[in-house]
């Protein structure tokens, strides 16, 4: 299969796939316990109020005319009005969605940092102490929660060391200094619990190349272990890495609900859990709906990559 | 390896040749550290669990105001909580919520998710199609936000936690069913058994199913510390378990509040969360390693 069709066949399944999440998204919210109505006007509103308040929001019309007119409605863009904050569910969101992006990118990149090179050395360093260790330190990465990472880095360097603030948000366009200060520790935390898959990646792919006829070769010709290693092995192997890099940012935004909350970090994970408590439907289904999109997209962006690295994927048609 | 594979292949009596191939078993994963190690924690804790009450020194409700927030000591290993009750204690209890949410949550998964996977990799076509598109669609949600979707709808309790995480692992347990499905699919047994005139039905369930086992308890054993962690992710979010449970994600926020005056609040339960999901893991890989089906571990 090219890759022309294979990317054609895949936008073809997402969209598939983007009609069953809009349903579920629909769906979930809409048998929740408890009527909207009734949310809104509290236990003491009377039966005739009641009644002209679903009218109003057209919560007695049949399920399937409030799907249309709600995916129709995004279509346009509109995506409701909040009952909470009474302001419109995507501008809410356009709000608070450049944070958590800010989140989850400054925390791939570290890491990306931290992660390759503790890789290539492991591999170089096969079966050795440093190598051992560093498959000892991504295990622990990856066997803590993030929030858990979140609490220890707040107990170390904010409560103990006292180097960075506890939580808090400031815009970067307001105080760069200070927003970047409390950036450290969420995105920190993040990075390290992401570090341990691109390090396990980066070390096996590796381990892989570095077994390969042409840097014996190169061996044989004299070239030294740094030049082999960095300059033939590096290149080769990084490309699996990458895939996996871009699988590990859509990781990373499904983890900050939880780990905004940890930092008081009003991105739209705190939002999410803001929605939830106040039972505050609208913005429940926009949100869901908006991070659902751009888990699906960084996978598929992760998906082409792989396919565009390693042909055989794209022949396996039946996958 | 392969030979032998197919001369016992989806018979249920157990011949000489299974005998010998779940002697190789015992043998190959005896020998693997990481699978050794990994079975011995997870061991340790079902004994943790089932013996939580004969464990625990004291009640995991026993509130006692004058020893509050006290420091690691012989009477309390594991110190008091702000309302004095004895953290080692209710550790020792937690251990049972997170076992039956672990244990349940992927049971309900794999029931699900096997059948599912199954019938998708053998019929093919357009039933694979839907199935594997709705799976899709659950997966296309981040693991911890689906389920506190789902809680919303279901109310936050321990028993909605089990059937929302089973919901959401359901897919993962559903991919690896229906590719090694798929695999098993040309096989030359299926022929043989299409060819004696067996239903369909027959050759999935009794036939292709067996062979299929490998690779789900592979996924269902890694899947199993996942749950584990959005537990106690949930229960920290206070959509999970609810108080006076002694579930560690739910202690874990109790203790973020005393972090500075009382870390061992936090420090001893989130110690258990990472032993616990460190002993599955460690379990998982070294039964793929051990038994070498064609998976990818899908984090």
């Amino acid at each position: 299969m090219s890759m022309y069709n294979y990317v054609v066949r895949r936008v073809g399944f997402m969209a598939v796939t983007l009609f069953f999440v809009t349903l579920i998204a629909f769906a979930v919210t809409n048998i929740l316990p408890g009527d909207v109505a009734l949310l809104i006007l509290g236990p003491n509103a009377t039966e005739q109020s009641l009644e002209a308040l679903q009218t109003q929001l057209g919560l007695n019309r049949p399920l399937y005319v409030q799907y249309i007119d709600w995916v129709v409605g995004l279509l346009q863009g509109n995506m409701g009005e909040s009952l909470r904050f009474g302001e419109p569910v995507a501008q809410l969101i356009a709000e608070r969605l450049p944070r958590s992006m800010m989140l989850a990118v400054a925390a791939t990149l570290i890491a990306v940092v931290l992660s390759v090179p503790l890789g290539v050395y492991a591999a170089v360093n096969q079966n050795e102490a440093p190598d051992v260790s560093a498959s000892m330190f991504a295990f622990v990465g990856i066997s803590m929660p993030i929030f858990l990472w979140g609490l220890v880095f707040i107990l170390v360097f904010a409560v103990w060391l006292n180097l960075f603030p506890t939580g808090g948000y400031v815009s970067p366009s307001e105080d760069l200094v200070g927003s970047l200060t409390r950036l450290v520790l969420p995105a920190g935390a993040m990075g390290f619990a992401l570090t341990a898959y691109i390090m396990r990646m980066t070390r096996s792919s590796m381990l892989e190349v570095l077994s390969e006829e042409y840097i014996n070769l190169a061996r044989a010709k004299g070239m030294s272990q740094r030049v082999i290693v960095l300059r033939h092995a590096l290149k080769n192997a990084i490309i699996p890495v990458i895939t996996v890099i871009a699988f590990q940012f859509s990781y990373a935004f499904g983890g900050v609900v939880v780990l905004e909350e940890v930092f008081f970090w009003p991105g739209i994970g705190r939002l999410t859990l803001t929605a939830i408590q106040s039972r505050d439907i609208p913005l429940i289904q926009g949100c869901i709906l908006v991070v659902a999109l751009i888990y699906m997209f960084s996978n598929f962006a992760a998906d082409l990559l792989y396919a565009y690295f390693d042909p055989r994927i794209r022949y396996g048609g039946d996958d | 390896m392969a030979t032998e594979r197919e001369t016992d292949r989806g018979r249920f009596t157990i011949t000489q040749s299974q005998r010998d191939r779940i002697a190789r078993f015992v043998r190959k994963f005896r020998s693997n550290t990481k699978a050794m190690l990994g079975f011995s924690i997870v061991v340790l804790l079902v004994l943790v669990a089932i013996f939580a009450p004969i464990i625990a020194p004291y009640p995991i409700d026993a509130t006692n105001i004058e020893d509050r927030s006290q420091a690691p000591s012989v009477e309390h290993p594991f110190g008091t909580d702000d309302l004095g009750r004895d953290i080692f204690s209710r550790v020792v209890m937690g251990s049972r919520i997170s076992l039956y949410v672990g244990f349940g949550a992927i049971s309900g998964a794999l029931a699900v998710g096997a059948v599912v996977g199954v019938v998708a990799g053998y019929a093919g076509g357009l039933t694979d199609e839907i199935l594997m598109r709705v799976m899709d669609a659950a997966m296309a949600f981040p693991p911890v936000l689906l389920a506190l979707t789902l809680l919303v709808v279901l109310g936050p309790e321990l028993s909605n936690v089990v059937i929302a995480l089973a919901f959401v692992y359901t897919p993962y347990i559903a991919r690896v069913s229906r590719s090694a499905a798929l695999a098993e699919r040309n096989e030359a047994y299926v022929e043989a058994a299409v060819a004696r005139g067996e239903s369909d039905s027959r050759i999935v369930f009794s036939e292709v199913f067996p062979n299929c086992m490998a690779p789900m308890l592979v996924q269902g054993s890694l899947n199993v510390s996942f749950a584990i962690l959005a537990e106690a992710s949930l229960s920290f979010l206070g959509l999970g378990a609810q108080p006076p449970r002694p579930s560690w994600g739910l202690m874990i926020n109790t203790g973020r509040g005393f972090m500075e005056t009382a870390p061992w609040m936090l420090l001893f339960p989130a110690l258990a969360i990472g032993i616990a999901v460190v002993g599955f893991n460690m379990l998982g890989d070294g039964l793929r390693d051990v038994l070498d089906p064609k998976v990818e571990a899908i984090e």
